[in-house]
């Protein structure tokens, strides 16, 4: 008995030993298990994610922003200051602004393009910042049609928006002529611009091309008053004969146009009043301009019928759609430019800055009369018609503008070999893709030793493939006739004496003159008299490479009222698109 | 062997069989995640009306300070603006990407990285357009997304109203001439042949502009359009016969042909209005808050303060905030929604909604207390409490969709 009793116990021991080590193995048995299953997971889940690659990161955090030119400095410098705070995502990643600069247009094509494309490539934008809200109207218009057609609540591009400046576009005028024209004593609209222009042969204006808020303005401005209205303008009105005629009238007056509103005002710079008398551009231009106290000041004139707003919104972009960490530094660098420290800096360069508690009229706010501007103006706008009528306007523009008579000079002597030769041919099919309208008459001259190619100036409705031909067969060789060329060009352009044209040659060198049987004083002579006598031809140089003749060069675009411009193998394709936009 | 030996043994191969059991029921049976299952803190995404944004953004960056945690894991909201309408097509064109009847390992990568953006919390301007994204999900999966009960239900977290907001100098001629500012009223204004001179204004202030919100970019417009249409037909309910009436789009087109820009890709809301002042708009309906939240820019900027006034018939906004209820999102995230949704209606958030010119949804929170912006701008016509209080009622879909065309055809393509 007491040994079955020990035997028992020893037994009872055993079993409850065994229990207690069941539960402990049981135990440990449940960690390993949690432990190699979560192991298991984890390799699951990193093969898993890295199975289809994407090729954009989905964690990026940086954000490329697309800027219209006029304010590329002012936002390179913002997003400078907001890169070096190294802000960072809740997963770790350097939340980065970059900043690209292009045209309204060039932006908006791109930013069509990327929200169109098939595939996961990787987008080179992912916000914009062009000089007015027109265009993200026209931007989320076209996306509609061409993804969302027939659906009743359209599929957008552009969803977040921010402003962070904003300025009033304006008719910029030197003091005396705003004073000719009635300011400050009575109110000054477009009307008074284009009755002056269509009385006074030497008065000069300019607006910049359609694409532009500002030229968008003046030509709006200009059809409004060709059909007799001040707002409800329609496909209709803008289509009318009578209201073409009158804006063709206008246009006409125009010296010619131009590619932004920087370049019109370093012009202005340069040459002072013989330069142009007026000229359309943003009220913060004004303000810069006359803060450098240049000789004779600048005055703002706040169309009596109205104006429009270059409102500079930053827009995200939904298609393709940003990463969660994109639009947190969205949201960040939104929040940076709103920041009282960076409103202020907007002020201080001329804007208005979004910050209502911030005073335009308040201590050193360069927003003075003094500096020729008025902040209790504009008192109003224009209507702005609808993007089916912008977009006609812009159309029809082309028919209505002042035409041009336009040859292009081409230096193909044999140091424009290779690679230099094949960027210009593409650059020069770029100048006339940038032309839109048919009766635009563009003539091509190609030289080396001499000129050994020409097609004549006619209508791009009828010569646009024959040019586009002859850029492709242009080859490099010879010498380099270059003054031969130009007075060619020249010679030609004044035989047609068409005065309601705007005249001019793009000419391009890579090099050195050698080879021409005119001198180069006897041509800028020739240049000199023959603009004073007669409609004159304007003379765009593009010095390209470090060889060429930039003072030859230099000269002949004086002589004429032109310009003369650098470029190289990765500029010239966008010196000859923005050379395009004077005509 | 001894009894000791069997047992060690027995216990050495139970556990070694559970342990493959184990291993094995988990590689045959993982349960299917109900979303990207989150890593770290709980995120709970909530796509928020424009008008409330800023509140609720401030209100997130402190409830994310502080902390919150949901069974023993941090809760970090993250939110993203969009206008109601704009989130209501997303919803409609199904852009968040709903997995409807696929597992979440049918999906791309792209689908995944999608999926794990995926809105836990819509709140939007007003419940209807939660009604509205509901019944598209329920056509399409035969179950509610949103719900209108329970604890998941779309809650108000503040409310508020549309009403006149018009520059003094121009409201003074407006009243002077016409006696009341109503939808009738502007819309004479509006159609004056000589502009402001012929109403007694000044001839530099051009013709009246109205500032109506672009309907397309801005659901604030679609209000003020069925706001109009009350006031025409004298009643709050409006039917798809009556927006298409002739006659009523013939009055409707005049009005609208006095808003100055509909062509921008801006909504062009109440912050517009004081940034680019009367000279885009003399006056307009919009949100009580936001004409409240620019009273003092206007007043620093434009040296014209806006005069507020209460239109017969009142639309609301109430700013539901909405759980969505499918299995995008897990049942932590949900949790964690409905704790930052609490935040928002403790008394101390609603206080600051007041500050943002909100009206809180929390009843014991009074709209009166200390300097707010209901005090501040008493003298410009601001009243706590609405003395007009009959609501206009919730349009349903086929009204809003037929002003929308209206919209198109008639004022977007003029």
């Amino acid at each position: 008995m007491i040994r079955h009793s020990r035997g028992s116990r020893s037994f009872r021991v055993a079993f409850l030993g065994g229990l207690l080590a069941l539960g402990i193995l049981l135990i440990a048995c449940c960690a390993v298990t949690l432990s190699l299953s979560r192991s298991i997971s984890k390799v699951t889940s990193t093969s898993s994610s890295s199975a289809p690659t994407m090729p954009t990161d989905p964690h990026s955090a940086m954000l490329a922003v697309a800027v219209s030119p006029e304010k590329q400095a002012l936002l390179q410098e913002l997003a400078g200051r907001f890169n070096d705070r190294r802000l960072h995502t809740p997963d770790g990643k350097v939340m980065t602004v970059e900043i690209r600069a292009m045209d309204s247009q060039t932006m908006l094509d791109l930013a069509l393009r990327q929200a169109l494309a098939e595939g996961n490539e990787p987008a080179p934008i992912q916000a914009l910042n062009p000089d007015s809200s027109l265009w993200l109207g026209q931007l989320d218009r076209t996306y509609a049609e061409q993804v969302g057609a027939g659906e009743t609540i359209a599929p957008r591009i552009i969803a977040d928006t921010v402003r962070y400046a904003v300025s009033p576009i304006v008719i910029a005028a030197w003091e005396p002529v705003a004073r000719d024209l009635g300011w400050p004593d009575r109110p000054v609209g477009w009307r008074d611009i284009q009755r002056k222009a269509r009385a006074d042969p030497g008065f000069k204006w300019n607006h910049a091309s359609t694409s532009h808020a500002s030229g968008l303005l003046a030509t709006l401005a200009e059809f409004y008053a060709g059909a007799g209205k001040v707002r409800d303008l329609t496909v209709e009105d803008v289509q009318a004969q009578q209201t073409l005629d009158y804006v063709a009238a206008i246009e006409h007056t125009v010296r010619y146009y131009g590619e932004s509103e920087t370049a019109i005002l370093e012009r202005a710079r340069a040459e002072g009043r013989q330069f142009l008398d007026a000229f359309v551009v943003q009220e913060q231009m004004v303000v810069q301009f006359n803060r450098e106290h240049p000789p004779e000041r600048l005055i703002a004139i706040y169309p009596v019928e109205g104006t429009l707003w270059a409102d500079h919104p930053l827009a995200l972009l939904e298609q393709p759609g940003p990463t969660a960490n994109q639009r947190r530094t969205f949201q960040a660098f939104r929040e940076f430019l709103l920041s009282p420290e960076v409103q202020r800096q907007v002020l201080a360069a001329g804007y208005r800055p979004a910050d209502l508690s911030i005073p335009l009229d308040g201590k050193g706010s360069p927003l003075t009369a003094a500096n020729g501007v008025d902040p209790t103006q504009p008192q109003t706008t224009l209507q702005i018609p609808g993007p089916a009528v912008v977009s006609v306007v812009q159309d029809v523009w082309w028919y209505t503008k002042r035409h041009t008579n336009v040859f292009l000079v081409v230096d193909a002597s044999g140091s424009m070999r290779g690679e230099k030769l094949e960027a210009v041919q593409q650059a020069l099919h770029v100048f006339l893709d940038q032309i839109k309208g048919d009766r635009e008459r563009v003539g091509l001259i190609v030289f080396s030793h001499q000129v050994t190619y020409i097609e004549p100036l006619a209508e791009l409705g009828e010569n646009r493939i024959q040019l586009e031909q002859a850029i492709d067969r242009v080859q490099a060789g010879g010498n380099t006739a270059l003054l031969d060329a130009v007075r060619t060009a020249y010679a030609r352009l004044r035989r047609l004496g068409e005065a309601d044209r705007i005249n001019a040659i793009v000419v391009m060198t890579d090099g050195k003159e050698n080879a021409s049987g005119v001198s180069l004083q006897a041509l800028v002579e020739e240049i000199q008299q023959g603009n004073q006598a007669g409609p004159p031809v304007v003379i765009f140089a593009i010095a390209y490479g470090r060889d060429a003749d930039y003072d030859v060069l230099r000269a002949l675009a004086e002589a004429s009222g032109g310009q003369v411009r650098q470029g190289d193998l990765d500029t010239i394709r966008q010196l000859y698109k923005v050379l395009s936009s004077y005509f | 062997m001894s009894r000791t030996r069997v047992v060690f043994f027995t216990i050495i191969l139970l556990a070694l069989l559970i342990v493959a059991g184990s291993l094995a029921w988990r590689a045959l049976n993982r349960p299917e995640p109900l979303a990207v299952t989150p890593h770290g803190p709980i995120q709970v995404r909530v796509i928020t009306a424009l008008p409330v944004e800023p509140w609720v953004r401030a209100a997130a960056r402190q409830f994310n300070e502080d902390k919150h945690k949901l069974e023993g894991e941090p809760i970090q909201v993250e939110v993203i603006a969009m206008d109601g309408l704009a989130a209501l097509g997303k919803w409609d064109r199904d852009e968040f990407g709903v997995l409807g009847d696929r597992s979440p390992d049918d999906l791309s990568a792209e689908e995944k990285a999608r999926l794990s953006q995926f809105p836990t919390v819509w709140l939007p301007d007003s419940r209807y357009l939660v009604e509205l994204a509901n019944v598209t999900y329920k056509e399409r999966l035969g179950r509610d997304v949103f719900l209108t009960d329970g604890e998941y239900r779309a809650r108000p977290v503040a409310v508020s109203l549309f009403a006149w907001g018009i520059y003094e100098s121009r409201a003074e001629v407006l009243q002077a001439h016409f006696g009341e500012i109503n939808w009738r009223t502007i819309h004479d204004a509006a159609i004056a042949k000589g502009g402001w001179p012929e109403l007694g204004g000044k001839p530099e202030w051009g013709f009246f502009k109205l500032v109506v919100p672009n309907p397309r970019k801005n659901v604030g417009g679609l209000a003020a359009m069925i706001a109009a249409a009350g006031e025409y037909y004298d009643r709050p309910d409006i039917s798809t016969a009556d927006v298409t009436n002739p006659e009523f789009q013939h009055w409707l087109g005049e009005l609208m042909s006095s808003v100055t820009d509909v062509s921008g890709g801006s909504a062009y809301t109440a912050e517009d209005f004081a940034l680019f002042g009367y000279s885009v708009g003399d006056g307009g309906q919009l949100l009580e808050s936001d004409l409240l939240t620019n009273m003092a820019g206007i007043e620093t900027r434009w040296a014209d303060p806006l005069r507020i006034y209460y239109p017969k018939y009142v639309t609301w906004f109430d700013f539901p905030f909405t759980v969505w209820m499918g299995p995008e999102t897990t049942a932590l995230e949900k949790n964690a929604a409905l704790e930052f949704e609490h935040f928002l209606l403790s008394p101390d958030v609603q206080r600051q909604a007041v500050a943002y010119g909100l009206r809180p949804a929390n009843p014991e929170v009074p709209v009166t207390e200390g300097d707010s912006l209901f005090v501040r701008y008493q003298d410009r016509g601001v009243r706590a409490v609405v003395p007009r209080t009959e609501a206009m009622r919730s349009p349903d879909r086929d009204v809003l969709l037929a002003l929308l065309r209206w919209f198109d055809l008639n004022v977007a393509q003029r």
